[in-house]
Order: structure tokens, then C-alpha cells, then sequence
């Protein structure tokens, strides 16, 4: 299943239009500079070609079932347009604009008229009122902004499922600047028919796929998504934003504990239950995402940090150990012998202790001595290592320093500070699949959601 | 202890406190020991202090509608008490218990939530819960480690290693989840709420003090 809407051989657009200002220009315009391989098929009444390509009057008229039919037309017109799908067997239809079940009764019509259209047909439905999907491994971006107006991230190993579009653009935008890399994007829009459960089911055995991070503003069938959800997880690691929080409890709270029990706190326990990680922003969503699709997780709970600014040693000492504004976690004690050997590789005035404090004086040939000498302590379980381009003898040689040594048994976690410089870093650490992050506070957040999934492997007896 | 009975009980036998409890008890819950009556026995086998409780399907809240007295140790005590009892509240039935003095107040409860089915709840207990905000929830059915994971979640995890003379063992309070759930899971077609609240928690004992069923609406 979905095999053919990943990894197409043929797309065509609905509606597609040479007109800038028109949705189904941005559709085309995305699809024919993704540099997708297959055939792109504009459908458009009235025009000859579209962006050089040659355009059908109708769907039937290109005398064959694409793959994909993209279709950006306005919402009355979509059920006629289904309608061919079914009788082409168009295996996927993408329903881009809105104007159906979240505008109202008129709306949710439509959707119920589609419905019926596709009940018992070959063809399944993505959306309506999405902004498309994005596929960089085959090349396919269906996306309505027009690649002006954002950027798109490169092939990865992040599957990016989001209910609502314009959150999934934003973010893709944000991470673009660090090139941090996804394997799908798929906009969810009102769930008609494709839902978050079955891209669970998809992406758990999607070679390209490492980590699954999913928007979602509604769950409709809650103990199918945590069974589904549990079980994907236990192979591939889900991050979860749900939106809607202060919601107020919807219940009938005559008793104390229905009083008690908001939508979110059933929610929360839920994922819990399921070792399922909670973002709570699109930030997190993402820095989740990327350090679980990387880095290896961890039951343990001692950290050491190695940095060549004392302050920022300080403030991850307090983060790390911290149970209020913190993560709970506890600082390593280093053994008297591995500080022993740390004292001849750091300058006097430098710390060997946890944390380990190269000072500014730090050169990189230290730092990866240091950091060897960590890899091999026993009561260190994961390493928060701070590249701070700040510091003079810091440059782009740190990353190959800790690539060469993240595979040596022990979590590493990045923290690379700064502007330009630092987000070369980052860049150059994303490169190498090595969780690098812009702050003190995401370095170690991220830190403990690699624990938190270690920790609920380890007890599930599933490592 | 006959499960199919006991949950036919709890199904469509009456939902005043006494019977509740009677059906907890007999799932093997701890509850304290006590007696329903129109009048004052003459004698009775209880140990003092005592409690006495309104029983009364229509007062689901006892302590505010004044239907609790607590703290009585003496036989003179309970004649004077039950009598003022008797004259607050003639039609309905008292339920005398014995006190449970000691221990950490928490409460379990369980929700059928729209989206999720059945849920279970622990937190911190008593007449402030909804005040402390120290709640923790999971779907039901849940194993050991959603137990375990549940208690360290809430302050009553703190009481583990004992904190101004009061302690929780973890097991058996993890233990007494895992029956609630179980019990719970029995109940799966009927039940809507469910609320143990306060339960006591001393040591290795734990003890439902007050007990509320709400089946769902057919």
C-alpha cells in the first residue's frame, strides 16, 4: 500500500495553470523544478501548454491512469473531478483546496458526496485543504507555495506527517537552513480518507524512514492510533505535536477523576504509554525527530559535557540535573583515573572534571583526546559536546574530530552556538547524521528524549 | 471471589457506597470494615474511632451535603452522633466504618474518555485534587511498568523512600493499579466513571476509603 504515491511514475495536475497567482501554478511550477523523472501531465480546459509541457483538456483525455492526480480546483468542482479518478482507477488523488468539511455543513457535503465516490473504487484520497506532499527521494512536490516563497529540505531520513499544511511549510523552511533532510512530507488537510494511522503503518517500513514526525491538531480513532502507534514506535520512533491543549474537558465531570481528565492529559498518558515522544512546539517537533533518527538512545542517566566555554558547561550542568526548568538527569562522576588523563591533555587552568572544560585555549587534537578517553568511562552514558566556533582554535575540523569517535558506543549530542559559523557546523554535523542544535537548551532537551526512548526500550525489553 | 457475579452486581445491583465497596471487597480491594443500618444495632463489632457515612444514591457528595462525621471513639460518642446523622438525613441509610487514621491521601479513578475508551487515573487525593493538578493517566488495560511509571509521574512518588513519616511501597501501590484496571477491563461495557477517592495509603497498606460508580448512559 502507497507504495505508488511515494515513489511515482506518473503525476498529473488538475487545474494546472500558467498563471502565477493560481494554486495550480505553484503545483506545476514545484513539480517540474523538483526534478521529477516520471510524467507530469497538466490538465487544463483551455490552454496548449503549461511550462513547456504539453497540457490535456480533461483527465480521461490523457489516455492513460497516472499515479498521482494532484487536483487544485475549486472545492464544487472536486466530486466530478474524484469521479474520474475512480472510473480511471487513479490510485491516489491529492485534494488540494479548502472549502469542504472545515467551512461547514455545505463543506462536510462534499466531503460525505467524495466519500461515497470512492467507497469501494481503487482510488484513495489525500486531504482536502492540504498543501500537497513532498517526496525528495523520488523527486515529487506537489506542494501550492511556489519555491520562491520556501525552501524545501533535502533527502532524509525524517517522514513528516502534518495535519495542517502551512505548519508543515514553515517548518520545512525553518529546517531547510540547517539542511536537515526528510524522507516524505505528507500534508494530512481534513483526513477524509488517508489518515495519520496508515502513513504510521507506511513509514514504519520505509527504507528512507528513521523517525516519524507527526502534527496533529485531532485523533478520531484514538485506541487503533495508540495500538498502531505503540508497535511502529518500538521500531521506528514517532514524535508527536498535538495542538489544542487548553481545551477545555469536553466530559461529564460529575466525579473528581472526570474533572481531571482534559483531552491533553489523556493524550499525554497515552504517549507515555506508548514511549511515543511529546513535542510541544514546532521546534521540538523537529529537533526531536532528527536526534532520534540519528543518535543512538540511552537507558542510562549520567551525562558528561565537554566545552570550551565554562559558562556554557555551567548552565548545562544546571539544565542537565535540574528537575524544575531541567531534564531530571544527573552529572557523571569521572573516574579519578580517566581525570587523570583528562589533566594532561587540557591546559591548569582548564577543568577535568565533569564538566570537562577545555577553556578557550581548547585545541581540537585535545578535545578528541578528551573525548576518547570519555568514550571509553564507564560511568558516562551519553556526551553533550559543545563546537563553539567562538572560541579561537575551534574550526570545521571539530566535526570530523566527534564523527570520528559518535560510533564508538556512546550517545554524542551536539550544541554548535553562534551565527554564521555555527550553523556551518550544524550543517556540516547534519551531514554526517550527528545531532547538532543552535542552543544550550535543545542540545539537552534533546539529550533526554533520546534517554526517555532508551529508558522505555530498555524496560519493554525491547532492546 | 466469582468475577461474573460480582460484575453482574456492579452492573445492575444498587450504587450506594456500601455496595460498591461490598464489590471491591470481594475483587479482593481492601476496604474498611463496616456495617449498613436504618438504626443503631445494639451491638456492634467494630474497632473505634469510627466513622459514619450518609448512604444515598442521590448524595454524591457526602462531605459537602454534611453526610460524614468522623473521629467518634467512644459508644457514647456514636449514639450521639448517629442520632444527629438519623435527623439530618430520616429517610436514608448510615453507613458506620471503621477509621483509617494514617497514611497518603491519593485517588484513582477511571474515565471513559470519547476518543480513547477507558482511562485510568492516579493523583494526589482528597477533597483538593482538583486543586493540586497532580494527576496521571493511562489507557486501560495497563501492565507493571505503566504502574510504576504512573507513581513516579505524581508526587506520591516522593513517598517512596518516605517523607515526613509517611511512606508508599511501590509495589504494592502498583498492585493495587494493575486491580483496578483488571477490574475495570470486567467492566469495560458498562462502566462510565469511577472514582476511589480518598484512598489511604500507609506503608504496604492501601484502603479505599470512598468509592463513586457512574455507568454509562444506554
Amino acid at each position: 500500500m502507497f507504495d505508488r504515491l511515494f515513489n511515482p511514475n506518473s503525476v498529473a495536475i488538475v487545474g494546472a495553470s500558467s498563471n502565477p497567482e493560481k494554486i495550480g501554478y505553484a503545483v506545476i511550477k514545484n513539480m517540474v523544478e523538483s526534478g521529477f523523472s516520471g510524467s507530469i501531465f497538466p490538465v487544463n480546459l483551455n490552454a496548449a501548454t503549461i511550462l513547456k509541457l504539453k497540457a490535456y483538456r480533461t483527465l480521461k483525455s490523457i489516455g492513460m491512469s497516472p499515479d498521482i492526480v494532484i487536483i487544485a480546483v475549486p472545492s464544487a468542482a472536486v466530486p466530478e473531478e474524484i469521479r474520474n479518478c475512480v472510473e480511471l482507477k487513479v490510485p491516489y488523488a491529492v485534494i488540494i483546496p479548502g472549502g469542504f468539511s472545515e467551512t461547514g455543513s455545505e463543506g462536510q457535503k462534499l466531503e460525505n458526496e467524495i466519500r461515497r465516490i470512492i467507497a469501494g473504487s481503487a482510488t484513495r484520497v489525500i486531504g482536502p485543504n492540504t498543501v500537497g506532499v513532498y517526496f525528495p527521494h523520488s523527486k515529487v512536490n506537489t506542494a501550492l507555495t511556489p519555491p520562491d516563497r520556501v525552501s524545501f529540505p533535502p533527502a532524509g531520513s525524517i517522514a513528516f506527517v502534518s495535519q495542517s499544511g502551512a505548519l508543515g511549510l514553515l517548518t520545512m523552511d525553518s529546517i531547510s537552513e540547517y539542511g536537515v533532510g526528510i524522507s516524505a512530507f505528507v500534508s494530512l488537510g481534513n483526513k477524509l480518507d488517508v489518515n495519520e494511522i496508515e502513513m504510521l503503518k507506511y513509514f514504519s517500513e520505509d527504507g528512507n524512514t528513521k523517525s516519524i514526525a507527526l502534527y496533529l491538531e485531532d485523533i478520531d480513532q484514538g485506541r487503533e492510533f495508540y495500538s498502531v502507534a505503540r508497535n511502529v514506535n518500538a521500531i521506528k520512533p514517532i514524535v508527536v505535536l498535538k495542538s489544542g491543549r487548553s481545551e477545555a474537558s469536553a466530559k461529564a465531570a460529575s466525579l473528581h477523576t472526570g474533572a481531571m481528565a482534559s483531552d491533553d492529559r489523556v493524550i499525554d498518558g497515552m504517549l507515555k504509554q506508548g514511549g511515543i515522544t511529546r513535542a510541544y512546539n514546532e521546534t521540538e517537533l523537529l529537533d526531536y525527530a532528527r536526534t532520534l533518527a540519528y543518535g543512538k538512545p540511552f537507558p542510562g542517566r549520567n551525562i558528561a559535557v565537554i566545552t570550551t566555554a565554562g559558562g556554557v558547561g555551567v548552565i548545562t550542568t544546571d539544565l542537565i540535573s535540574s528537575r524544575i526548568n531541567g531534564v531530571g538527569l544527573s552529572m557523571a562522576t569521572i573516574s579519578r583515573d580517566a581525570e587523570e588523563r583528562i589533566k594532561v591533555e587540557i591546559v591548569s587552568f582548564g577543568s577535568a572534571k565533569n564538566p570537562i572544560d577545555l577553556t578557550a585555549d581548547g585545541s581540537i587534537r585535545a578535545y578528541e583526546k578528551v573525548l576518547e578517553i570519555l568514550m571509553k568511562e564507564e560511568s558516562v552514558d551519553a556526551i553533550v559536546a559543545y563546537a563553539l566556533p567562538q572560541t579561537p582554535k575551534m574550526n570545521l575540523e571539530i566535526v570530523d574530530a566527534i564523527a570520528r569517535h559518535v560510533n564508538d558506543g556512546k550517545t554524542v549530542v551536539v550544541g554548535a552556538i553562534g551565527s554564521l559559523l555555527a550553523k556551518e557546523l550544524i550543517v556540516e554535523f547534519e551531514r554526517r547524521k550527528i545531532p547538532a542544535f543552535p542552543s544550550i537548551d535543545r542540545a539537552v532537551k534533546s539529550l533526554k528524549v533520546l534517554h526517555d526512548y532508551g529508558k522505555y526500550l530498555h524496560e519493554r525489553g525491547r532492546t | 471471589m466469582n468475577s461474573p457475579d460480582l460484575i453482574k452486581k456492579l452492573k445492575s445491583g444498587p450504587l450506594d457506597e456500601y455496595s460498591i465497596k461490598a464489590g471491591l471487597r470481594e475483587f479482593g480491594i481492601p476496604v474498611p470494615e463496616g456495617m449498613l443500618c436504618e438504626v443503631l444495632p445494639g451491638k456492634i463489632e467494630l474497632n473505634f474511632p469510627l466513622v459514619l457515612k450518609v448512604s444515598d444514591e442521590s448524595i454524591l457528595h457526602k462531605t459537602e451535603a454534611g453526610g460524614v462525621i468522623t473521629g467518634i471513639e467512644t459508644e457514647e460518642a456514636l449514639k450521639v452522633q448517629f442520632k444527629k446523622m438519623k435527623d439530618r438525613f430520616p429517610t436514608s441509610r448510615i453507613l458506620i466504618e471503621e477509621m483509617i487514621p494514617d497514611g497518603v491521601e491519593i485517588i484513582v479513578g477511571v474515565i471513559r474518555d470519547r476518543t480513547f475508551g477507558l482511562t485510568l487515573m492516579l493523583g494526589m487525593g482528597g477533597i483538593y485534587t482538583e486543586l493540586y493538578n497532580d494527576v496521571s493517566f493511562r489507557l486501560i488495560p495497563i501492565d507493571i511498568h505503566d504502574a510504576s511509571d504512573m507513581i513516579e509521574e505524581v508526587s506520591i512518588g516522593r513517598f517512596i523512600e518516605g517523607f515526613r513519616g509517611q511512606k508508599v511501597d511501590k509495589i504494592e501501590l502498583a498492585n493495587f493499579l494493575l486491580k483496578i484496571s483488571d477490574l475495570s477491563t470486567l467492566m469495560e461495557s458498562f462502566l462510565d466513571q469511577l472514582d476511589l477517592n480518598p484512598v489511604k495509603v500507609n506503608g504496604k497498606k492501601v484502603c479505599v476509603l470512598d468509592s463513586k460508580l457512574i455507568r454509562k448512559k444506554i
